[in-house]
């Protein structure tokens, strides 16, 4: 067998008479076309497409080899490629998942296993030695204890019930680590989201506030949560961000209970905050379990605070409503930079 | 040489390697080898690896490499490709490498 073919790159937008093609090759190795899938690496042969990876950012997806081509050569040149793009692309860490059965074939591409729900899929990164490095870094920051909290916020924005929901879990443990979700995919920025959570928790004296990163909620370990309008929620990724926080982050802090807010309005959040009891606390696992604590949300007149409510205040500049659910260091900003005379049609959009 | 962002060259292939360099958060030099004949040349491949990364000064970064078999000689120029582009560098004083 040879790997001789032509391997080129393609934009699902440019070549929609190749998706149907590739759509094909996907559904003949069980897998799906990803529609998150920004670029594709291809390799034709005599015309006919026969082996695919996608690149979704920075997650490797849709990758296929035709059952007849299978071997070493054309895979690794496959896997070569789309690393290659991933380069020219400036994304240099990444990650993808696999079934279990074919992690032998992603090791050859040099990706190490970090994360396996048993029997359905394991996630895995292109670095022997990325996720001991950020667990190195974390174990820097832990402070002793015998109940220490965690919060994973994406503040967007900071409101007067993430306010509670600190003030809760500090007030109930020893130290509280607070990770503020470092994707940039929110309609508010990662920078102004993580400001405004500085900001808001800057009295709170038994706490470390901690920047985002790849391994908490971010589009490789929970893509789901980044499509909350098409309400999709994959529990099988809900479960492989949560395993990561229980068998990483979690031990490198020596974190004992995740604490959350109740959820009454958003499916997406509300299955996680399920799925976070299964994961952290009932699964079998190498590492401790971790105890969900689910506070209920703060309310004003009985309506419960929600980001989702001040945006849409926001979206109508209704500044005296939003006072009631959001601190003063997140109503000034918000008041400087929507207020009528800053405005602009763009800004409208962004949040509407 | 300063490594200031991050870097590949090489090949995922047969009797290739690939190499990732990036700064480090340590200001370290750390050397991290996964090879497939780890045992019979790890040694060697951490040679050439060192002493190419000596010749071109770099004291600090990140060097992660994924070898799948590769000749010293092929080392030396995936490490001398991956560093130079790490390193943002458009001239290279070619005697110092041999």
């Amino acid at each position: 067998m040879s790997a001789t073919g032509d391997f080129y790159t393609m934009q699902p937008k440019d070549a929609p008479q190749d998706m149907g093609d590739i759509g094909k090759l996907l559904a003949a190795n069980d897998l799906e076309l990803d529609n998150q899938v920004e670029v594709f690496v291809l390799c034709r042969q005599q015309g006919r497409i026969v082996a695919c990876a996608g690149l979704d950012h920075y997650t490797i997806k849709c990758v296929a080899i035709a059952e007849d081509l299978r071997g070493e050569s054309l895979s690794l040149r496959l896997g070569s490629e789309v690393v290659k793009l991933a380069a020219e692309r400036g994304q240099y860490h990444l990650f993808l998942y696999s079934a279990p059965h074919n992690l032998p074939f992603f090791r050859g591409w040099g990706f190490y296993p970090l994360v396996e729900v048993p029997q359905l899929v394991v996630m895995m990164e292109n670095s022997p030695v990325a996720i001991e490095r950020y667990c190195h870094r974390l174990r820097e920051q832990h402070r002793p204890g015998r109940q220490i909290a965690g919060i994973v916020l994406n503040a967007n924005p900071f409101t007067l019930g993430h306010r509670y929901l600190v003030e809760q879990a500090a007030a109930a443990c020893d130290w509280l680590h607070v990770f503020v979700v470092g994707e940039d995919a929110s309609s508010f920025s990662y920078a102004d989201r993580f400001t405004l959570v500085a900001a808001g928790v800057k009295n709170i004296d038994n706490l470390t506030l901690h920047p985002g990163s790849e391994y908490i909620i971010s589009r490789a370990t929970f893509p789901g949560y980044f499509l909350k309008e098409k309400a999709i929620v994959d529990h099988s990724w809900a479960a492989i961000d949560l395993l990561l926080f229980r068998e990483y982050i979690g031990p490198a802090l020596g974190i004992t209970h995740r604490y959350v807010g109740t959820e009454p309005f958003d499916l997406v959040t509300n299955a996680y905050n399920a799925d976070m009891r299964r994961w952290l606390q009932q699964a079998a696992s190498a590492a401790p379990p971790i105890t969900v604590v689910e506070v209920p949300r703060a309310s004003i007149d009985g309506t419960p605070i929600s980001a989702t409510e001040v945006r849409r205040l926001l979206a109508r500049r209704d500044f005296t409503r939003m006072r009631q659910l959001v601190p003063d260091t997140t109503l000034q900003f918000l008041e400087r930079k929507f207020s009528v005379a800053a405005s602009s049609t763009q800004m409208k959009g962004q949040i509407a | 040489m300063k490594v200031i962002k991050e870097a590949i060259a090489g090949t995922l292939e047969s009797s290739d390697l690939l190499v990732k360099v990036a700064p480090s958060h340590k200001g370290t030099r750390e050397i991290v080898i996964r090879s497939e004949v780890i045992k019979q040349f790890g040694k060697q491949i951490r040679h050439a690896v060192t002493d190419t990364l000596d010749k071109l000064s770099v004291s600090d970064g990140s060097i992660v490499i994924e070898d799948k078999g590769a000749l010293d000689c092929v080392i030396r120029a995936r490490v001398q490709a991956a560093v130079l582009r790490a390193c943002g560098s458009q001239e290279l004083d070619w005697g110092r490498l041999s």
